[in-house]
């Protein structure tokens, strides 16, 4: 019907808008706590608009032996695919905008399209650099790809176990949060899985200790040596806006409380709490996984973060999702199994307060 | 990698709520536009913050006392960067602060102490021949 | 300026250059009395500038024949370690910076202000000292410094450990560092390394401790080797790292040292400075003077006729015979390890700018900073080239 379609347009734009917005907020805010974790003042939080403006108004330079149509595409690419994922997560406490066009299948497979586009950009570029780069940016992509996977699957075949409809879209998981769906041990697997997709997150974004394809004292810049002017704005804003969508899916997936849910508040500022409380989680993630990390390591070797992807974080993930499994045929079998193991009596205590105080129903 | 260890992170953790460690001079952050800034702080609409003190015995720009000098030209056979000139006409010398690089060599040979350094570090200038780059 | 020979991503042999910052020091030291000249050789280097003022004093003291006075040596003792701690504080930083890790570099330099205010409050300002004069030291150090110094002392024991476990015990520059750019003991005796690189391999050599000079006779120096409880000498850059942090607790016993026992008495040979270039001026002979300075040993050669200004001044810097060693280090090495391991020896000279990477065949010549565009014509011309 034509007026849904243009409800869902005017949502999607809307939605296009707070992305690029909150990509500019979550790069100030990561600069200037990175900065007061190394007790340095910091840029003022306006700084990436500053920067993106300026680049703006430079002159885009196109090497002579770069592939021009590929060169300029690809940062375009990369921006509207990123923008296009925030469609399908919820943002700012909304339901997704295109609630019944995908699920999480689509997002992880939408969440290769900015990395392929950097990758495309880096090869089309013609600079032995550039190349070194986007060589590293394909095997650290194929690298934590199969982390990711794992985390979904095992959220998805909870749900679908526990008999939820339609298991992999964002709309169930958001009714049914994986804290509610398990037991202790399930507890822990969940949180386990959240630890991976929270390690995830800066190799996703590039970031340090994962920034090997943008080595800023090895390469002299990696995959983005060439670029300049307004391409490099709308790489650095990609670049703002995965953040915003990998902040946004970890909230999703494993904070997906409403805080006007809570808290009995009248209905006109139910989506202003929900949006403050979204932003708040937002930042926290950003803080834990990206500012946190960034300023506490070293860079690793292209070989080490291949082997800390496929060793030791999918072995961990795997642990996890085997963990919730065991949970859930324990639980079918023997209901209330944890009573038997005492020590994890605690963890059940915490989890019944913890349930009335959120309303959330504890088994 | 059977424990990984992390032993900067507690110390980043405090640091967040530290005081940051930069001396934050002239402005906090970049003005939009630095000759404006200069101009309000000369009309006494804005404040620079100030540097970090020098200690006693700063080496800063030289200071030249023409009443005490005799005209002895020691201490241009000390200077390592030929930056005085000796004017023969009046037996006085002329100290050129763009050559100059704060040895203070020649406040130890002159035997009347007519010359000594004084704490004054902001010297950059854009004209070599400005009224502030010459001592005389 | 290097030359890398890569298949993929590895080192199959390197090549380099040196010479790309000539300035012409000695030539303007041939034009210059002896005490214009010591400012001159300060300039050698912005971070260990004393080393080279010390190094020619020493030189020229010998030459003619001049005794240094006891005080005057303990207070350049004292300098010359207080420079060898904000050396090693500023290779730390730099060397954290090549790994990626900000924060150990934004914290090395931080803790480097400490010493660097000290050295402002003794000499004057906080680089290029012109503390040394030939026969002694142009400033003394009264009692509320000496305060001061001791000030500084207990900052930094204080924070010793905290640096020794930032830098040595955290598990990602254990990663990236241990078993990399390994120099054997064999090759670093074979090709001349001196300094901190050489110790890191296991070669117990230090001029303080073989040749004393000034109070360094009196104190008790020993080489500082990678210790036993990290596995003894291995010679990567691992070692290099932890023998440069035992340094800095060295100098700071050292200084303590220097203070307890600072004698006193005089601090120049000869006050008046017309009576001083008029001895410089009329000795005749030449000597060599050698430093242990925070690279490794520092030598110059001074010859003098009669004249004014000396008749041959050549300075070997310690970086000189440290190059060579880079090419065992760099063989075999991913190019992710290039920056750590050529800034691992603490060349002090700006050579690191540019790099040439040679892939299978086809030369590139690119920068480490941004492109400029001359080397993006450089680029263009060699890819025509190929």
């Amino acid at each position: 019907m034509p007026v849904d379609a243009l409800w869902t347009a005017a949502g999607a734009v809307l939605v296009a808008v707070f992305g690029i917005l909150a990509a500019l907020f979550l790069l100030g805010i990561d600069r200037i706590v990175a900065a007061r974790m190394q007790a340095r003042i910091g840029p003022p939080l306006s700084q990436p608009l500053t920067d993106l403006r300026k680049l703006f108004t430079k002159e885009n330079v196109v090497p002579e032996n770069a592939i021009p149509w590929l060169f300029n595409a690809a940062p375009v690419i990369a921006l509207a695919s990123a923008i296009t994922i925030l469609f399908y997560i919820p943002v700012g406490g909304f339901p997704p905008v295109l609630s019944g066009g995908g699920d999480l299948i689509l997002v992880m497979y939408l969440l290769t399209i900015p990395a392929l586009a950097l990758v495309a950009g880096g090869f089309s570029s013609g600079s032995p650099y550039a190349t070194v780069g986007a060589q590293r940016e394909m095997v650290t992509m194929i690298a934590y790809e199969f982390p990711l996977a794992v985390v979904i699957i095992a959220i998805g075949w909870k749900l679908a176990a526990s008999g939820i409809p339609l298991p992999f879209t964002l709309a169930s998981i958001q009714a049914y949060p994986i804290w509610g769906l398990v037991g202790p041990l399930g507890i822990i697997g969940a949180l386990v899985l959240l630890f991976v997709l929270l390690i995830v997150t800066p190799a996703e974004l590039s970031r340090i200790p994962f920034d090997t394809p943008e080595a800023e004292t090895e390469l002299a810049g990696g995959v983005l040596v060439e670029y300049s002017g307004k391409n490099l704005a709308l790489f650095s804003l990609t670049q703002g806006v995965k953040t915003v969508v990998m902040a946004s899916l970890v909230v999703a997936l494993f904070i997906p409380w409403r805080l006007s849910a809570m808290v009995a508040a009248p209905p006109a500022i139910q989506p202003i709490l929900d949006l403050l409380f979204y932003l708040v989680l937002v930042v926290l993630v950003a803080f834990v996984s990206v500012s946190l990390v960034r300023v506490s390591m070293t860079r690793f070797r292209i070989n080490q973060v291949v082997s800390v992807y496929w060793i030791y974080f999918s072995l961990i993930g795997i642990a996890g999702m085997l963990l919730i499994m065991a949970d859930h045929f324990l639980t079918k079998s023997v209901p209330a199994y944890w009573m038997y193991f005492p020590v994890l009596l605690p963890g059940d205590l915490f989890m019944t307060i913890a349930g009335h105080i959120m309303g959330v129903p504890w088994p | 990698m059977a424990m990984i260890r992390l032993p900067m992170v507690p110390e980043l953790l405090r640091q967040l709520f530290t005081k940051p460690a930069t001396n934050a001079f002239p402005a906090r952050y970049l003005p939009p536009s630095v000759t404006e800034f200069l101009s309000q702080v000369a009309q006494g609409k804005a404040a620079i913050n100030p540097p970090v003190p020098v200690p006693p015995k700063f080496r800063g720009k030289i200071a030249y006392d023409r009443e005490s000098c005799i005209g002895c030209t020691l201490c241009l056979k000390v200077c390592p960067a030929h930056a005085i000139e000796f004017l023969p006409e009046t037996k006085r010398i002329r100290i050129y602060i763009t050559q100059c690089i704060f040895c203070s060599q020649c406040n130890d040979i002159c035997p009347k102490g007519s010359l000594h350094m004084t704490p004054e570090f902001l010297l950059a200038c854009e004209n070599r021949y400005a009224e502030s780059q010459i001592v005389e | 300026m290097f030359t890398f020979q890569m298949d993929g991503e590895v080192v199959k042999s390197v090549d380099f250059a040196p010479g790309n910052t000539h300035r012409g020091i000695e030539w303007m030291g041939m034009r210059r009395n002896p005490v214009q000249i010591l400012h001159l050789s300060e300039r050698i280097c912005g971070i260990c500038g004393i080393v080279h003022a010390l190094t020619f004093a020493r030189a020229v003291e010998q030459i003619a024949e001049i005794e240094v006075p006891p005080r005057a040596d303990y207070i350049r003792v004292i300098m010359f370690e207080l420079e060898r701690i904000q050396s090693h504080l500023l290779w730390a930083g730099v060397a954290a910076h090549e790994l990626g890790f900000d924060s150990l570099f934004y914290l090395a330099w931080k803790v480097r202000e400490q010493s660097l205010d000290i050295i402002e409050n003794l000499a004057g300002t906080r680089v290029n000292y012109a503390i040394i004069q030939i026969g002694g030291v142009r400033r003394d150090i009264s009692t509320e410094q000496v305060q001061l110094i001791e000030k500084g002392l207990s900052y930094y024991r204080g924070l010793l450990d905290q640096m020794k476990k930032v830098f040595l015990d955290d598990s990602t520059i254990r990663m990236r560092c241990r078993g990399h750019g390994v120099l054997t003991e064999q090759d670093a005796r074979l090709l001349c390394a001196v300094g901190p690189t050489a110790r890191a391999s296991g070669v117990a050599m230090d001029v303080r401790h073989d040749y004393p000079y000034c109070a360094y006779g009196d104190l008790d120096v020993h080489p500082i080797l990678p210790p036993q409880e990290s596995g003894g000498p291995k010679g990567d850059v691992y070692d290099r790292i932890s023998v440069r942090l035992l340094e800095i607790a060295q100098s700071i016993d050292i200084i303590q040292q220097c203070l307890d026992n600072l004698p006193t008495g005089e601090i120049l040979w000869e006050k008046k400075m017309p009576k001083l270039l008029l001895t410089l001026k009329k000795a005749q002979g030449e000597a060599i003077g050698r430093v242990e300075a925070p690279r490794g040993e520092c030598m110059h050669y001074v010859r003098m006729d009669g004249n004014d200004a000396p008749a041959t001044w050549k300075v070997k810097a310690s970086s000189y015979s440290n190059l060579m060693s880079w090419i065992p280090m760099l063989k075999g090495e991913q190019l992710a390890d290039i920056p750590i391991i050529v800034a691992s020896i603490d060349p002090c000279m700006s050579c690191t700018d540019r790099v040439a990477v040679i892939q299978d065949g086809s030369a590139g010549f690119l920068t480490k900073d941004d492109l400029t565009r001359l080397s993006r014509e450089k680029t263009w011309r060699l890819m025509q080239c190929r």
